[in-house]
C-alpha cells in the first residue's frame, strides 16, 4: 500500500479496524480531525480496500475556491454557460463516476452550495451549469473536515440535513499529542522514506533522548509537522538544532480540544458555565434562551471533570503506576487506559523524560 | 414459547441497553447487545443468519444507526429493523435517512417494545 496508516496506539488500531469493516459498504463517510492528522490518508485507505480501487479517486478542496468556481469545479459546465465558458468542461462528479469523490474541508463549503450537494446526494443526479438535463452520478462520497460540524449546525453555517446525509459513518483521527506512543513509529517510518527520497547517504537515527523529546512535544501541526521536522533534518543533519527550533509549549498556541470550536460560535456553552461555576452563577443570558442547553451534555461534562480529578489524584499517588491505580479505583486496567486517553490526562511533564 | 428468537440491540446509552438486554434475556430471547456501530457490525457479520430482528439507536459513535440499517438491509434484507430515536435530539432530517421498518421514540416502554417485536416477528414468519 502506498499510504499506510501508521501507528500502534489503540486509537489508530480502531481507525484501521473501522476502515477494514466499512470500505466495502459504499456508504457516505466523514473523516474528522485536526489539520495534519492524516484525514486524506484514511480516505485513500478506504478507497484502496474498496471494490472501487482502480477507478478514479478525485479530490476537491472545498476551502480553496470561491463559491462560483467551486460549483463549476464540482458539476462542470456546458459551452456558453457563462461568459468565458468557451468549451464544455466536465465536473468532478463526472470525473469521479464509479470511483471516489473526496471532498476535503467540507466544513468550509459555502452554505448555498451545500444544498446543491445535498440534492446530488439525495437524487444521485447532477446538472452541469448551463445544462438542462441531469446526469446520473455513481460516486462514493468521502468528506473530511477539521470543523466541529455539529457546532457549525448550531451557528447555521452547515446544513443539518447535509450533515446527517454525510455522517452515516464517522472516522475520527485524534491529534498526535493524544497518541504519543505513535511518535516513534512515525519517525522511523518517515526517516526511512525521506532518506531514500533525499538520497541521504549516512545519517543518525535520533537517539532515545531525542526521541523522548519528540514524544513529549505536543505537535500542534500533527503528523504533517512531524514530517516537516524530519525533512528539515535531512537537510541540516543536526538533531540538536532540530530540537532547538521546535517551539516550546509556552510559545506555541495550545489547542485544548481535539475538535476546535467554530470561530462563529456566538455564545459560551452553558454546560461549561454550569459545570465550572454552578447553576446559581449562570449568566442572565440563559434566563430565556435555552437553545444551547442539554442535560445530557452537562451530566457528561460534570462526570468527566470529577472522574479526571479522581483519576489524576490516584495516579499521582501511585507515581503513574496504572495497574496499581486501576486496583484502587476498582476498574479494569483497560478501562483506566481508556479513561486516561478519553479525559486527556497526562503525567506531569518532568516524569515523561 | 418454543422457538428462541434472537435480537441484536445497539444503543450507546449503556443503561438503556442493559435494561433492554435484561428484559428480553429473561423472556426467552437470545440477545446480542452492542454500544457502538462497529461492534454491532461485527456481531452482524458473525451471527447474521441467526439474527431475527435488529433494534438500533440512530446517533452513535463511528458507524451510525443509519449506516447499520443500510448494511443490514443490503446483506440480510429479511431481518426487520426497529430504529429508536431520542427525546427530540434526533431531528427529522435524521429519521428520514433511516430505512427502518419501524421508528420508536424514547422514552421506551419495554412491554410496548415487546408487543411491537412480537408483531414484527409474526409478520416475518408469515412471509417465510
Amino acid at each position: 500500500m502506498k499510504f499506510p496508516l501508521i501507528g500502534v496506539s489503540q486509537a489508530m488500531n480502531k481507525v484501521r479496524e473501522l476502515v477494514e469493516h466499512v470500505s466495502d459498504t459504499g456508504l457516505n463517510i466523514i473523516v474528522t480531525g485536526e489539520s495534519g492528522v492524516g484525514k486524506e490518508v484514511v480516505a485513500q485507505n478506504l478507497y484502496y480496500k474498496s471494490p472501487r480501487n482502480g477507478k478514479p479517486f478525485v479530490k476537491v478542496n472545498c476551502a480553496a475556491l470561491p463559491e462560483g468556481l467551486l460549483e463549476s469545479e464540482l458539476f462542470g459546465y456546458e459551452k456558453g454557460a457563462f461568459t468565458g465558458a468557451e468549451k464544455k468542461r466536465r465536473g468532478k462528479f463526472e470525473l469521479a463516476d464509479k470511483g471516489v469523490l473526496f471532498l476535503d474541508e467540507i466544513g468550509d463549503m459555502p452554505f448555498s452550495l451545500q444544498s446543491k450537494l445535498l440534492h446530488v446526494l439525495q437524487s444521485g443526479e447532477f446538472a452541469p451549469l448551463g445544462s438542462e438535463t441531469e446526469r446520473k452520478s455513481d460516486t462514493w462520497i468521502i468528506a473530511a473536515t477539521n470543523h466541529d460540524l455539529e457546532q457549525d449546525i448550531k451557528t447555521k453555517s452547515f446544513r443539518e440535513d447535509l450533515f446527517y446525509r454525510l455522517n452515516i459513518i464517522k472516522i475520527h483521527l485524534p491529534p498526535l499529542r493524544e497518541r504519543p506512543e505513535d511518535v516513534s513509529v512515525l519517525v522511523s517510518h518517515y526517516i526511512k522514506i525521506y532518506s531514500n527520497q533525499y538520497n541521504a547517504g549516512k545519517f543518525d537515527m535520533p537517539d532515545s533522548k531525542i526521541m523522548a523529546k519528540f514524544i513529549a512535544y505536543h505537535w500542534p501541526g500533527n503528523v504533517r509537522e512531524l514530517q516537516n521536522v524530519l525533512k528539515r533534518y535531512m537537510v541540516i543533519r543536526d538533531w540538536d538544532e532540530i530540537l532547538r527550533a521546535l517551539p516550546t509549549m509556552e510559545e506555541a498556541p495550545v489547542v485544548m480540544s481535539s475538535q476546535p470550536k467554530s470561530a462563529g460560535q456566538l455564545q459560551p456553552d452553558p454546560s461549561d458555565t454550569i459545570v465550572n461555576t454552578g447553576i446559581q452563577n449562570l449568566p442572565e443570558l440563559y434566563s430565556s434562551d435555552f437553545s444551547a442547553f442539554s442535560l445530557k451534555k452537562i451530566r457528561k461534562k460534570a462526570l468527566d471533570q470529577v472522574e479526571a480529578k479522581a483519576i489524576t489524584h490516584v495516579l499521582t499517588h501511585t507515581g503513574w503506576n496504572r495497574s496499581k491505580a486501576a486496583k484502587i479505583l476498582r476498574v479494569s486496567y483497560k478501562t483506566l487506559l481508556n479513561k486516561i486517553t478519553e479525559l486527556n490526562i497526562s503525567p506531569p511533564s518532568d516524569s515523561v523524560l | 414459547m418454543g422457538v428462541l428468537n434472537t435480537l441484536l440491540i445497539i444503543d450507546d446509552n449503556e443503561i438503556l441497553l442493559n435494561a433492554i438486554d435484561d428484559y428480553f434475556s429473561k423472556r426467552n430471547y437470545k440477545v446480542y447487545a452492542s454500544t457502538n456501530g462497529l461492534d454491532a457490525l461485527k456481531l452482524l457479520e458473525t451471527h447474521g443468519e441467526a439474527i431475527d430482528l435488529i433494534i438500533t439507536d440512530l446517533i452513535m459513535p463511528n458507524i451510525s444507526g443509519v449506516g447499520i440499517i443500510s448494511i443490514a438491509k443490503k446483506k440480510y434484507p429479511k431481518i426487520p429493523v426497529i430504529a429508536i430515536t431520542g427525546w427530540g435530539e434526533h431531528p427529522e432530517a435524521l429519521a428520514a435517512e433511516a430505512n427502518a421498518d419501524k421508528i420508536i421514540e424514547k422514552p421506551i416502554k419495554l412491554n410496548k417494545l415487546e408487543d411491537v417485536i412480537k408483531d414484527m416477528l409474526a409478520q416475518k414468519n408469515l412471509n417465510k
